[in-house]
């Protein structure tokens, strides 16, 4: 088994309350995992490690070892703006630009290639391709010009997933992606991640223990800023080890 | 430069906002204490005055406005860029400064009005030939040099230090404010589809606030063009103020400062905050 991700005692600090304690985690490539866990045990904090996003915040101090596809991203040959195209985040809410449907998707390519480096017909091409991989193109191909903030949520959320796909990314991450969509849409999203999984390596964070049963094949159990349990999901969820892990998804606490 | 870092502590915000309230008490005291010396005992001389209307130098007023325009909107919008992107909220220099931006842009703009004419001007030297006042006679050609700015050098540049103060408070604050209307997680997805803070910035963070910097920025200049057509309104009438009399430049400042609040109010209405800064 190859694994995307590895951190070795992986612990994080926001000034001094410590969030993460020695985190020894492997995300295997190319399928679906998912992290549980009470409300602020650590999981996005966890989720934003990968990418290097925590390191906005002034006061993060991170310790340990973080190996994204077998590359230790804390050594000082590492690019950022590299990193984070292997990388891809989706947020909870929806976020797209304030632009159209066409240019949020070419914003990342924009952002990593030269000025004028990308033809016209390039530009087509990817944001076609981009939107046929989410579901999208056959209900936006006539709408590529409209803002991204007037489609519906799903739409959104969909065109969030969309325009990390230009950069190639080898990992999405993504923060409780349907924690703002209806029922549908959660759906919808949940059978995007099934399709595209296989092609990409997904880290989910959820709150819903019910998606995370049916989507993810492996889950993390956490808990104040431990990871508890990692197992197979439906071993974790039927034959839960820790005693924690058996409270949290059978009373379903937090 | 983002919500979740922490603020600084009420004593820290205490003890800066009383220096800021301090230096406020200085200046309106010494404005209080020449407005006694100096004008209590001339009211009744120069009410006396009248003068005739100087052509509207229009050159001169140009040239003043554009330098306004420069020094307190390019200050202002650079200074708020710079405290907010780049200095972390818990900065002294930053919450020093923000402290003095809210308590100097909450003061009316009147009040700076007052400041040029009860303590710059008198101790400029501008005055210096007449003392205090001048006399009835002098009066046209002092009246003369204030409302024309070229007249006197340093009366120019104290009417631009003066605007100045008033415009960059307001500009630094409503540049500030439509920087903190751009959503968080709007500048995160920038981040983490992998843009730098220059990116960020200018690709994103700089076209969603434009509309509110300039609204504030218009604003602020059409505080300080109203302030101004008052004191030259009151200048030109002689220390009165005469029904039906309006110079031309006071016609000009008052009509720019109308247009401008006009235009900011439907700037900001056209370009309601982006939304709010949490999810
Ligand atoms: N920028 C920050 N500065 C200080 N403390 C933080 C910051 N971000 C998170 N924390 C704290 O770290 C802990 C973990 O937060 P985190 O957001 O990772 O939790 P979470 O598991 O994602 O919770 P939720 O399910 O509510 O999203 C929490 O106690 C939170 O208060
Ligand atoms: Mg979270």
């Amino acid at each position: 088994m190859n694994y995307s991700i590895e951190t070795e005692n992986l612990s994080l600090w926001y000034g001094d309350f410590q969030a993460l304690i020695d985190v020894n985690v492997k995300i295997p490539d190319g399928q679906i995992t998912s992290l549980i866990g009470p409300s602020g045990c650590g999981k996005s904090t966890l989720l934003r490690c990968f990418n290097r996003v925590n390191e906005r915040y002034g006061n993060v101090t991170t310790r340990g070892k973080i190996e994204v596809l077998g590359k230790n991203i804390y050594d000082s040959d590492v690019s950022l703006p590299e990193l984070r195209k292997a990388v891809g985040m989706v947020f909870q809410r929806p976020n797209p630009l304030p632009i159209s449907v066409y240019e949020n998707i070419l914003f990342g390519l924009r952002i990593h290639s030269s000025m004028g480096s990308l033809t016209r017909t390039e530009c087509d091409q990817i944001v076609e391709e981009a939107l046929t991989s989410v579901f999208l193109w056959d209900d936006l191909k006539d709408r590529l010009k409209v803002r991204a903030t007037s489609l519906q949520l799903e739409q959104q959320q969909k065109l969030c997933i969309a325009r990390l796909l230009p950069l190639k990314p080898k990992i999405i991450l993504m923060d409780e992606p349907c924690s703002a969509l209806d029922a549908k849409g959660t759906l919808a999203v949940e059978e995007l991640m099934e399709a595209l999984a296989g092609t990409y390596t997904f880290l989910i964070v959820t709150h819903n223990m019910a998606q995370a049963r049916r989507v993810s094949k492996e889950c993390i159990f956490m808990f104040l800023g431990k990871l508890i349990e990692h197992r197979e999901t439906q071993a974790l969820f039927q034959t839960p080890e820790h005693p924690k892990t058996a409270d949290y998804v059978q009373m379903r606490y937090g | 430069m983002n919500s979740l870092m922490s603020r600084p502590n009420p004593k820290q915000k205490f003890a800066l906002q009383s220096i800021a309230l301090l230096t406020l008490g200085v200046v309106s005291l010494l404005v209080w204490n020449v407005l006694k010396k100096t004008y209590l005992s001339d009211v009744q001389v120069s009410s006396v005055a009248r003068v005739s209307d100087p052509v509207p130098n229009l050159l001169g007023d140009i040239y003043f406005f554009l330098s306004i325009s420069f020094l307190g909107v390019l200050l202002g919008i650079t200074c708020a860029f710079y405290l907010e992107e780049w200095l972390p909220e818990t900065n002294w220099v930053r919450c020093l400064i923000e402290g003095q931006v809210s308590i100097l842009s909450g003061v009316p703009s009147l009040l700076y009005g007052l400041l040029v004419v009860t303590v710059f001007l008198p101790y400029s030297g501008a005055f210096q030939r007449t003392q205090g006042f001048p006399p009835a006679g002098d009066l046209n050609t002092a009246s003369l040099q204030v409302s024309s700015f070229q007249g006197d050098t340093t009366l120019f540049y104290i009417a631009v230090l003066t605007f100045v103060l008033l415009v960059v408070p307001r500009v630094i604050k409503a540049t500030q404010e439509a920087l903190r209307s751009v959503p968080i997680p709007m500048r995160e997805s920038a981040y983490a589809l992998g843009a730098n803070r220059w990116q960020v910035l200018t690709k994103h963070v700089v076209p969603l606030s434009l509309p509110r910097v300039i609204a504030g920025a218009c604003r602020a200049m059409s505080c300080a063009l109203a302030v101004s057509a008052l004191f030259i309104g009151i200048y030109i009438s002689g220390y009165t103020i005469q029904p039906g009399r309006m110079s031309g430049r006071f016609a000009l400042f008052l009509g720019a400062a109308l247009v401008l609040s006009i235009f900011s109010s439907f700037l900001s209405q056209r370009y309601p905050l982006a939304s709010t800064r949490h999810t």
